[in-house]
């Protein structure tokens, strides 16, 4: 325990501006949806207490969209407002409209119809005794209602990240997709913490408003006002334009090599180049969600594998092979207008890799020598890859395979139950981290079963346009980095606990892309 | 003269229920009319249907001789002090600024002006200047019930309409509240409706008294009236109890401390003897 409160501390010591910015930008997307929902909700609030008859369909459609979860919200409006910040406010303020409205709706209807009654008899109009009469004495339902709002949207931020938009859940996430439980933790912590100080604040608020009594109004109009303008101006900088034209907006997807190579374009080109670049690290959903964004100019670059981009971009069917690079590049041009520029050298496929005293007993170099033997070893693959059409029937079928058992694991426990003597082969990732400890061996697809998936940049060609320069910087990694490096790199990350910008940062180094002065200490 | 209000044939019914049925009734300028009988008769419902919260049925309220559904609501009602039954003050706000209620709507936006009127209204309804800032729960149930009265009668209204004022306080505060209003009435000659359960605090205060029972009139007619000459078996009832206090004969009744002749208004007893 003690361990883990120490790694979550160093984390954040030794990354605090990493922390502070993702704790910024957490604090702007919340403040806005807060912001917007305070508003939207506050007056839809109003007016189904004003218009009674309206109340019960209205909640009915707010609790609705309430009960969708967050994951489907996301993806439901991706299609319509793209990967961002753009689409986690709009999902936040929908998830906050709910209180908001409810609780200006319970203290509007709340209020002694007696005392409306006497403010009405008096000659007050509707508005005045909105105004005057009804907001006031609702405020203190009203306030529990945005306190817990608030705290909501706060803590929900958290999965903002999921879907390309900033905040701490970038933290969060990077954390789980590079096996880097101290890094979760501490965006975790952070947002609990966030949540925590914006409760009290408002507390303070809300007593301000019970006890205005004592005070002058003035008070309390300050203190409201105070908030106010410190959630506009959290929110101002979101709203505004944040990228100017001398600004990249580089994608990655939620894999710890993506991450890497991020850093390292990131580190290029702000090293060769004047240009600024903005990073959004870990885009989920990956390509289905990076690709359009790209297309919608929200991304300039990102890096992509020629496998996916055949099928999953171009929406070609068969097997990919790396001789249809040229036909690939074409397609691109034509139909998306981007460019496919410097191809890093390796190659990110599946591959089947086999305990290497199996390997040596039995003289295995290709797939083609395991499947004479197989029909005495025992195989593992994701559960995925047994229901998958050109999964494991496939595979057996190419090459003649027949083992003797199969077994269901999780990608995380595959090489353990490879290293224990549980399964013999596993399907794996070419740049697998745990590739790089001794005792597996990768067999050569000598068929060329698996689809090809080299890796290299995706860049928009108005970008190019824009900035000419780019192409040489993103060409300096053209065959820089092999199957080996990578899964090196991986290893580091997720087994040592390196943060992926300084992994990044060494392997330029050492490749000498990089001048000693550049880059961070 | 026109009367200041005036009921033509109004009835009033909730569903299949009558609650009002055919009120024939005219208040006279300056008059203090208190509105007296059980539970659930219809004093409420009669006394808002002048200012607009209750629209009869069928029928029509006056005022000033002008039928109210011609009116401008909001208009009419700023012109019309009332206090509604309870006396419920705002509770977040001030004393001055519940009591500048009704300025403040009008936006005579002089600051000023209003200070001064909120300072002469507590004074009149005998409330200590250091009130001034106190929020309604600070204040005990009399005082309460005096901020209720200077809100209705803030904006100088020509009627004031009162629903049970003095419902939930002590007898000794109540006795002085009565005497300060009787005054108030005396000396602005404004024309008010006192809804009350309390049979001598009716027969005290009003220069009229109406009786009331099940949605009917039972008896218009000033108090000594009532007293001496009850119009129906409901009436003397009401009154049997107040009769006996007094101990007078029929024909000196108006002279009892207990009618609005004998306490409080001296002029009141001199109508007594052109009657009587
Ligand atoms: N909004 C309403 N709906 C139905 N019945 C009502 C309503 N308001 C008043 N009543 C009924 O009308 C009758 C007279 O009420 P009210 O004028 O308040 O009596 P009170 O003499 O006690 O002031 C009562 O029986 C009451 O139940
Ligand atoms: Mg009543």
């Amino acid at each position: 325990m003690s361990d883990a409160l120490t790694g979550v501390w160093e984390t954040l010591a030794s990354q605090a501006p990493f922390f502070s910015e993702l704790l910024w930008e957490h604090l702007q997307i919340s403040a806005t949806a807060i912001l917007i929902a305070l508003v939207v909700g506050g007056v839809v609030g109003i007016l189904i207490s004003e218009f009674q008859r309206a109340a019960r369909p209205t909640l009915g459609v707010i609790n609705f969209l309430y009960t969708i979860p967050s994951i489907s919200m996301l993806g439901f409006l991706i299609p319509f407002s793209g990967v961002g910040d753009a689409t986690a406010v709009i999902a936040l303020t929908v998830y906050a409209l709910l209180p908001m409205a409810k609780s200006m709706h319970t203290g509007l209807a709340n209020v002694d119809p007696a005392i409306l009654e006497a403010a009405r008899g008096m000659g007050g109009t509707r508005m005045q005794v909105l105004a005057r009469i009804k907001l006031p004495l609702a405020a203190p339902v009203v306030m529990s209602g945005v306190r817990s709002m608030v705290t909501m949207t706060i803590a929900l931020a958290g999965i903002a990240s999921f879907i390309g938009a900033g905040g701490l859940g970038v933290a969060i996430y990077r954390g789980i997709t590079t096996n880097n439980a101290a890094m979760t933790m501490a965006g975790s912590l952070l947002i609990a913490l966030l949540a925590l100080v914006a409760d009290f604040l408002l507390g303070l608020v809300e007593r301000g408003v019970v006890r205005h009594r004592r005070r002058t109004r003035g008070g309390l109009v300050a203190a409201v006002a105070s908030c106010v303008v410190a959630l506009a101006f959290a929110g101002y900088g979101l709203l505004a334009p944040a990228t100017g034209k001398d600004t990249i907006r580089i994608a990655t997807k939620p894999m710890t090599e993506q991450y890497i190579l991020g850093d390292m374009l990131k580190l290029l080109i702000e090293q060769d180049t004047g240009l600024k670049v903005e990073m959004t690290q870990g885009v989920g959903g990956g390509t289905s969600n990076i690709e359009p964004a790209m297309e919608k100019g929200d991304y300039d670059l990102y890096p992509e594998y020629t496998g996916t981009g055949w099928n999953l971009v171009l929406g070609n069917d068969g097997t990919y092979s790396e001789g249809q690079f040229d036909t690939l590049r074409q397609e691109y041009a034509d139909r998306l207008n981007m460019r496919w520029v410097g191809m890093y050298g390796f190659n990110d496929t599946y591959g089947i890799a086999v305990r290497s005293d199996v390997a040596e007993r039995y003289g295995l170099r290709s797939y083609s020598d395991l499947a004479a033997v197989s029909g005495r070893l025992t195989f593992g693959a994701e559960y995925d890859f047994f229901e998958r059409k050109d999964g494991y029937q496939a595979l057996c079928d190419a090459y003649g395979l027949g083992f003797a058992t199969t077994m269901d694991l999780d990608i995380g426990l595959k090489y353990q139950a490879l290293s224990e003597g549980r399964i013999d082969a596993a399907v794996v990732f070419t740049t697998d981290g745990q590739l790089v400890s001794p005792g597996v061996t990768v067999l050569e697809d000598n068929r060329h079963f698996f689809p090809s998936y080299r890796c290299g940049t995706v860049v928009r060609q108005e970008a190019l346009d824009a900035h000419p320069e780019l192409v040489a910087v993103l060409e300096r990694l053209d065959g820089a980095i092999t199957d080996e490096d990578m899964a090196r790199m991986n290893h580091e990350v997720e087994s040592d606990g390196k943060d992926p910008e300084t992994v990044a940062e060494e392997f330029l180094r050492g490749r000498g892309l990089l001048s000693s002065g550049g880059g961070q200490p | 003269m026109t009367a200041a209000i005036e009921y033509r044939d109004v009835s009033k019914s909730y569903g299949d229920k009558s609650v009002i049925e055919h009120l024939d009734l005219a208040v006279d300028r300056g008059a203090f009319v208190t509105v007296v009988g059980s539970s659930g008769c219809g004093k409420t419902t009669i006394l808002k249907m002048v200012n607009g919260l209750v629209a009869p049925t069928s029928g029509a309220v006056l005022v000033d001789g002008e039928d109210i559904r011609e009116k401008d609501q909001v208009e009419l009602r700023r012109n019309i002090g009332y206090a509604i039954q309870g006396s419920i003050l705002f509770s977040h706000m001030t004393v001055e600024r519940n009591i500048s209620y009704v300025p403040s709507l009008l936006n005579r936006g002089n600051r000023e002006r209003t200070r001064a009127a909120v300072t002469r209204w507590m004074r009149i309804v005998g409330l200590p200047e250091e009130l001034r800032d106190r929020y309604p729960d600070e204040l005990s149930g009399g005082q309460q019930q005096r901020v209720g009265i200077a809100r209705a009668l803030a904006a100088s209204p020509d009627i004031l309409l009162m629903d049970e004022p003095f419902g939930a306080v002590d007898e000794i505060t109540r006795g002085q509240l009565q005497t300060e209003l009787r005054r108030i009435h005396d000396e602005t000659g404004i024309t008010v409706m006192f809804v009350t359960h309390d049979v001598s605090e009716a027969l005290r205060l009003g220069t009229m008294v109406l009786a009331m029972e099940g949605g009917k009139v039972q008896q218009y007619a000033p108090p000594e009236e009532l007293l001496r000459d009850p119009a129906t078996d409901f009436v003397r009832r009401l009154v049997e109890r107040e009769r006996r206090r007094c101990s007078l004969p029929d024909d000196l009744l108006g002279r009892c401390e207990h009618s609005g002749a004998g306490s409080v208004g001296g002029d009141a007893s001199s109508d007594l003897e052109t009657i009587a």
